[in-house]
């Protein structure tokens, strides 16, 4: 598995590669100091999928860098991993295409799970974001086609390519992504992602840690 | 000039100022004088007119009137220049236009009195009394000037009176003076009133000037705690991004090592922990020396320091870490003595140093010191050059913030925690230095940092100077004033070695001495203690005052920042005992110089 460090601090960048070919299987690790740089190596290494960012997210800029990525490359899921930690950042940067977020100040030991949920695809996103979304009553088993697309729309796909991978037609795709916000009670797909995080939860009530 | 005797409430308020109020309120009285003089004598006219012949009257009438005219110029031409009078002489000038008016009044009855009959005698009678009584109000209340008016109407009116009624001389002799008294008395009283309402108002103009500078003064604190405030916060926002990096990157490793990693990793790891920790440590340091040297907890020593030592210390420090990126450290030090604290130069020395071979990639880093003059006072500087990448000029002044680095806006803390200059620049706002900076953008940076200097004794070896074949101050004429005979000596043959004509005096009343037999010399060299009353300095300024100016160099074996503020209030050249034959030298070259184009 192909992962990109985006992250200004060096020694922070070592660290991460460190844990992450500790805790993942074949995993290699490409280190970029800057967005430029990292856009650079997404072109060269097509089979890049997972995409841990740090950013200054305090400006637009932050979320302009997830953009980017997306649009150069819609396959690469993108996980913030970051100082900043307010609710409002969190979803602003789910609203621009990540799949998750990982605060930097969480303790060790979460942000070794967290890092090992990304690593297997599923969703990770800090309890507060999680508890704020509002649980509505009505929440039904999604089928597993459902699920899958539930998915890519976590990774942050567009449905075209969504369709692609699983060998559906776009409309299709559109269709099951309605009923996939009406199975789960959500009106948009950063809600969601949201509730993907907690679906895919190891323990449901995950309220003790995040 | 005082009207009344002073009493506690008046001695607060100048004369002057009260003149000035007294003198202004009569000027404007004054202004109208010519329309109701013309009134009067048009009045006077329509009873009298077909007793007198028209010619005289009308004489009579341009008379006064023209006086009136004529004062009120004047009184114009005062208000107009306001507070520029001179309030005595223009008060006097009132006081000699109240009598020439009164005077001029007083010819009617001299003239028209005889001639007219009893009724119209006494009705003008009467006119005349009242007339003086109407000038308490028009005086102002000025005594002097009302007894003018007064006393030049009174007088011949009822000497005329008494003439024309013999029997009623004494009666109305007497009337005159009580009436002359009493109205003095009125306007003396309405002086003291006046003079009151001017105290009052200068109190309360005091008052509000107090107060406004108080309040200005709070105000200048409140900014000054606001501003103090905000810099604080504004370290402690960046210095809480500064240390919460570091530890995120901690917590990484903590969670790497968590995990069991492969053994070759560990090395990594523990090589990028220390890293960490160390830039923490820094910031931390870097921190606590910031809050301690803004609280004012370091109180910087003050004592003769060489400079160039010191530099030359600090530099042998950096020649390995320069030598790590490739630098060249080089240095040029010019000895130059300093009265200051040794720790906080070096600790700036450092800083820049630090700070220099940080932003250098290539090249080299030059550090030295000279001294200079800034007029008289000399200065120690101390400049460290690098080829950097330089400074853009809109980032020079930010340079100085804390937590401000250029080009490094990621914080990566192995380029340092962004303290170094903030730290450099209290370090010399406490020793009194200045700071600056010059740089080119891709050429390199120069810091230099000046701080006042000490002529004295250098002890380091200095290539000397041919000194005996110079012959810039052959013939010059100097004294030397010290109350210790062997320093006398040893100047006289030095001085004389140079080619200068030296007269010597071992007191302030044999320099007295000389400057009255030879006047003004073209350098006077003097100790500042004599042993006396009177200061070295206090001589100089006191025969400088006699004979003009002419330069001066003042020397002493004290160290105490006492002596030398002595001196530097004067702005004279200090040299410190024992003085070398060349810091001598040229201590006097450029005080005979400095002479040409500075005056003392």
């Amino acid at each position: 598995m192909k992962i990109l460090i985006v992250d200004d601090h060096a020694l922070f960048r070592a660290g991460l590669r460190m844990l992450l070919a500790t805790i993942g299987r074949n995993v290699v690790c490409l280190e970029a100091a800057t967005v430029a740089e990292a856009l650079t190596l997404i072109v060269q290494h097509t089979d890049m999928q997972l995409c841990l960012l740090d950013l200054t997210l305090k400006n637009e800029q932050g979320f302009a860098a997830i953009q980017a990525i997306k649009n150069t490359a819609p396959q690469v899921a993108i996980v913030v991993v970051s100082g900043c930690e307010d609710s409002a950042t969190i979803r602003s940067c789910i609203d621009s295409g990540a799949m998750s977020f990982i605060p930097k100040s969480v303790p060790p030991e979460v942000l070794t799970r967290a890092l090992q949920r990304v690593l297997t695809g599923a969703v990770y996103l800090p309890d507060q974001v999680v508890s704020a979304l509002e649980v509505s009553p009505q929440q039904l088993p999604l089928t597993p086609r459902q699920t899958q697309v539930l998915e890519g729309l976590s990774r942050g796909l567009p449905s075209k390519l969504i369709a692609r991978e699983l060998g559906l037609s776009e409309h299709t795709v559109r269709e099951y992504i309605a009923l996939i916000f009406q199975a789960l009670g959500v009106h948009n797909r950063t809600e969601a992602v949201i509730k993907a995080s907690q679906l895919q939860r190891p323990e449901p009530t995950a309220a003790a840690r995040g | 000039m005082r009207f009344v005797s002073a009493t506690s409430e008046q001695a607060a308020a100048p004369d002057r100022e009260l003149l000035i109020e007294l003198v202004g309120l009569h000027a404007q009285a004054m202004l109208r004088m010519p329309w109701v003089q013309t009134m009067l004598v048009l009045g006077i006219g329509l009873f009298i007119y077909s007793y007198i012949k028209p010619a005289v009257f009308l004489a009579w009438g341009a008379l006064t009137i023209g006086i009136e005219v004529l004062r009120a110029r004047f009184a114009a031409g005062v208000l107009k220049r306001g507070y520029h009078i001179d309030p005595k002489r223009t008060h006097a000038t009132f006081v000699g236009f109240a009598a020439l008016a009164g005077a001029a009044i007083t010819a009617a009855a001299v003239m028209f009195l005889p001639r007219l009959p009893l009724l119209h005698q006494a009705l003008f009678g009467a006119i005349l009394f009242a007339i003086p009584a109407a000038g308490v109000a028009v005086s102002q209340s000025s005594p002097y000037i009302l007894a003018a008016y007064a006393i030049s109407i009174l007088v011949p009116a009822s000497v005329i009176w008494a003439l024309l009624h013999p029997s009623q001389a004494l009666g109305l002799g007497a009337l005159t003076v009580l009436y002359l008294v009493v109205i003095i008395l009125v306007a003396a009283d309405g002086e003291k009133l006046l003079l009151r309402s001017v105290t009052i108002r200068h109190e309360r103009d005091r008052l509000v000037r107090d107060l406004e500078q108080r309040n200005a003064d709070v105000q200048a604190a409140v900014g000054k705690a606001e501003q103090s405030a905000q810099a604080r916060s504004r370290v402690l926002a960046a210095a809480s991004h500064d240390l919460r990096q570091p530890l995120h990157a901690l917590s990484v490793y903590s969670a790497v090592l968590a995990s069991k990693p492969a053994p070759d990793l560990l090395d990594e790891v523990s090589e990028n922990i220390d890293q960490i920790v160390r830039a923490l440590g820094n910031l931390l340091n870097g921190l606590l020396d910031l809050s301690r040297l803004s609280a004012g907890y370091y109180v910087p020593e003050q004592q003769n320091v060489a400079l160039e030592r010191l530099i030359s210390a600090v530099c042998a420090e950096y020649q390995q870490p320069a030598a790590q990126k490739s630098l060249l450290l080089t240095h040029e030090l010019t000895p130059v003595q300093v009265l200051g604290d040794p720790v906080a130069i070096g600790r700036i020395a450092r800083n820049l140093i630090d700070n220099a071979i940080k932003y250098t990639e290539r090249g080299t880093i030059r550090v030295t010191t000279h001294s200079e003059f800034l007029g008289h006072a000399p200065l120690a500087v101390l400049s460290v050059f690098d080829t950097g990448k330089g400074i853009p000029a809109s980032e020079q002044t930010r340079i100085f913030e804390e937590f401000y680095q250029l080009d490094n806006p990621g914080r990566d803390r192995s380029k340092g925690v962004g303290l170094g200059l903030a730290i450099v620049q209290r370090l010399c706002e406490l020793i009194g230095a200045k700071i600056s900076v010059e740089s080119v953008v891709g050429e390199g940076t120069c810091f230099r940092v000046t701080m006042p200097a000490i002529l004295g004794e250098t002890t380091s070896s200095e290539p000397s100077l041919p000194m005996a074949n110079d012959e810039s101050l052959r013939g010059k004429s100097m004294y030397v004033v010290d109350d210790e005979l062997d320093i006398l000596n040893s100047m006289r043959s030095l001085l004389g070695v140079w080619g200068v004509r030296v007269r010597t005096g071992d007191s302030s009343n044999a320099a007295d001495r000389i400057f009255e037999q030879y006047g003004p010399p073209d350098l006077l060299i003097v100790d500042l203690r004599l042993g006396e009353e009177e200061h070295g300095a206090r001589l100089a300024e006191r025969l400088q005052q006699t004979y003009g100016s002419f330069p001066v160099l003042i020397i002493t074996g004290e160290t105490s920042s006492e002596a030398l503020r002595q001196a530097n209030e004067r702005s004279y050249t200090l040299l410190q005992k024992p003085i070398a034959a060349e810091v001598l030298r040229r201590a006097i070259v450029t005080a005979v110089n400095s002479s040409r184009t500075v005056t003392l």
